[in-house]
């Protein structure tokens, strides 16, 4: 029996992938279920939790709170800020990127990781960096009072303060997609009478397409939750000034629990159905 | 099918958005314009409630008086924090802080150039004592200062940088200390560091206001919160089960009020906000701010109030640290007392 087992290749090689195949098998459930568990404690759990919350005491409670006028005004506010930074990210963001990928210069790695401080540095930190720059004893204060141009505990903070926490989506997001793109497609772009706008517009922007996408949705979702460094650059205002993660923030600190709740709610699922979006986009486009 | 449905949801948003502007683009500019007037108050956290029902009683009286509408503008956090925040140009016309240290910054800073103190009770709009929040029926049986020392007690109290509160607190336990009224600990400053030290190990949690504090303690952390009276009083009220203790010796919390000179006459709106103020010391005021936890700084309305709020057998004010002028720089100074003790204690977390 042993004999002919081991002096039949074949046989030996289909016992051998059977076994690694019933391994593998049982690893893969391994790893499945280790990242069903990890997913659904870190995001599930805590999504259903407040889920169940928000509708403690029925839909009534949750649309009546919808209602009030100024949580609407909180949702403009919040839509608003996020559409005005994905547009600027996404003109400038793409500048840096191409920049950053076709040419060398001085201080190139410096910028490389200034780009990523909007990661390590807390959004209320950033805050304060901006108030030191244009509050009334900032650096910049001059320029603020001969322009008549408040920053500041003003819309045009919280919008630099968005800027400045989202800056690195779009950017590290198009450098690979860029990195991996071959540059001779553009060469026989152009030897084929293409010019420059026209090989940009037809080669590489389709290129980009999806990379653009996916960093305009990350920038959007992002902008969308920011907390921190609009509330102390606002200033913690009521009334005109406030997002929906500000809103958030004074209804539980008012116990209007269910107000709160239902807002966190609504904003979560919005970022959410966003980024399934794109990423589903972006599957159907590939 | 799919792409154009996302491509006609951000389309959709994008058309939503222009349409908002142009709707809000037409709301009135801010300021003393025509029938209507813009007041901003800056406040600290925990009087939130009783403006919520004075602001609208004043917006009455003020439309009767003078046809005009008063729209207020709301901000409210801690004290510190507030303070600073009016410093860099947060143009509110009100300060309403929690405590006087936070009112002389702005003083210095030229903001505020009136003597704000010529209001009744020094300016002095509301006042209040530190106290505690303990668990239902007080399962550790917290009386008094000196159970704050006992080991694996969790204790909650905001962060000193940011929170008028904090200070308070720190002020509250130092000073009873100082007088000997914490039993274990001797009645000098070596005692009242060592009891700094003892209540700092066991604290867990800073937030940055009282108001961050105290609903930290509702969710369920720490077994209990130093905090004001009128906090606890509030939360009480909307349905919460803590309890208060009241110590045997606390500080009295004065918390001044005045408007700040520089942001109102750039406003034009130094008549309401003098009007606002005077309305916030009337005795109907002052009822407000006592059927919301407040202790009334006008003698005639304490006296009425009196049977909601016990009298503390060792009361003591700022001036028992010779004013804020002094405590200020000697505890809560890069080198002060506070941050001196707080160097020697590890695993506090603190929230931004």
């Amino acid at each position: 029996m042993k004999n002919s087992i081991a002096n039949n290749p074949a046989l030996l090689s289909r016992i051998v992938q059977s076994v690694d195949k019933q391994k593998g098998k049982w690893i893969g459930w391994i790893m499945i279920g280790v990242v069903l568990m990890y997913v659904s404690v870190l995001i599930l759990a805590p999504l259903i939790a407040l889920t169940v919350n928000a509708f403690e005491r029925g839909l009534g409670a949750v649309i009546a709170s919808f209602s009030q006028s100024y949580v609407l005004l909180s949702f403009w506010n919040t839509l608003w800020i996020g559409l005005i930074v994905v547009s600027i990210h996404a003109v400038f963001g793409t500048i840096v990127a191409w920049v950053f990928v076709r040419h060398r210069f001085p201080g190139r790695d410096l910028i490389n990781g200034l780009v990523d401080m909007p990661f390590a540095v807390s959004p209320v930190v950033a805050g304060y960096m901006l108030l030191l720059l244009f509050g009334r004893n900032g650096l910049l204060a001059p320029l603020v009072e001969a322009t008549g141009i408040r920053v500041a505990f003003a819309f045009p903070g919280m919008i630099l303060a968005t800027l400045f926490v989202t800056l690195p989506f779009m950017i590290r997001e198009l450098i690979p997609v860029l990195e991996a793109f071959d540059t001779r497609q553009e060469k026989a772009a152009a030897t084929l009478g293409a010019n420059g706008w026209q090989t940009f517009w037809r080669v590489t922007f389709p290129a980009l397409r999806w990379g653009m996408i996916y960093g305009i949705t990350l920038t959007f979702a992002r902008a969308l939750g920011e907390f921190g460094a609009v509330l102390v650059i606002g200033g913690a205002a009521q009334g005109k000034m406030m997002t929906t993660t500000l809103f958030i923030y004074h209804a539980l600190e008012e116990r209007q629990y269910i107000g709160a709740y239902s807002a966190a709610l609504a904003l979560g699922l919005f970022s959410l159905v966003l980024v399934l979006g794109s990423d589903r986009l972006r599957r159907k486009g590939h | 099918m799919f792409i154009k449905l996302y491509k006609s949801l951000i389309l959709s948003l994008l058309l939503i958005a222009l349409l908002s502007t142009g709707c809000s683009a037409g709301a009135p500019a801010s300021g003393a314009s025509g029938g209507e007037v813009k007041l901003i108050l800056a406040a600290y956290t925990t009087p939130r409630e009783a403006y919520r029902e004075l602001i609208p009683i004043f917006q009455e009286q003020w439309k009767e008086k003078t046809g005009q509408t008063v729209v207020f503008e709301e901000s409210y956090q801690g004290s510190g924090a507030q303070s600073r925040a009016v410093l860099e140009g947060f143009e509110a016309d009100i300060v309403a802080l929690s405590l006087e240290a936070d009112v002389i910054r702005l003083e210095n800073a030229g903001l505020i150039t009136h003597d704000w103190r010529s209001k009744p009770f020094g300016g002095m709009v509301s006042t209040s004592v530190v106290a505690f929040a303990v668990r239902q029926g007080n399962p550790r049986n917290i009386q008094d200062w000196a159970d704050l020392a006992q080991p694996d007690l969790d204790i909650l109290t905001p962060n000193p940088k940011t929170s008028g509160g904090a200070m308070w607190n720190i002020l509250g336990l130092y000073g009873a200390a100082q007088r000997g009224h914490v039993k274990g600990f001797t009645a000098d400053d070596a005692g009242a560091q060592d009891f700094l030290l003892a209540v700092l190990k066991n604290v867990t949690v800073m937030d940055k206001s009282a108001r961050d504090s105290i609903v930290n303690f509702e969710k369920g952390i720490g077994d209990l919160a130093i905090t004001y009276e009128n906090e606890v009083l509030v939360g009480q009220q909307a349905g919460q089960t803590y309890e208060l203790v009241l110590p045997t010796s606390t500080m009295q919390i004065d918390n001044p009020i005045a408007i700040v000179d520089t942001y109102a006459d750039k406003h034009g709106t130094r008549e309401v906000a003098e009007a606002f103020l005077d309305f916030l010391f009337s005795a109907e005021a002052q009822q407000i701010f006592a059927k919301y936890g407040l202790r009334s700084p006008d003698p005639v309305v304490a006296q009425a109030t009196a049977d909601q709020y016990p009298l503390i057998e060792d009361l003591f004010t700022v001036a028992h640290f010779g004013g804020w002028g002094e405590a200020t720089p000697a505890y809560f100074g890069e080198n002060g007392i506070f941050f001196q003790i707080l160097g020697q204690v590890q695993g506090i977390q603190i929230t931004e």
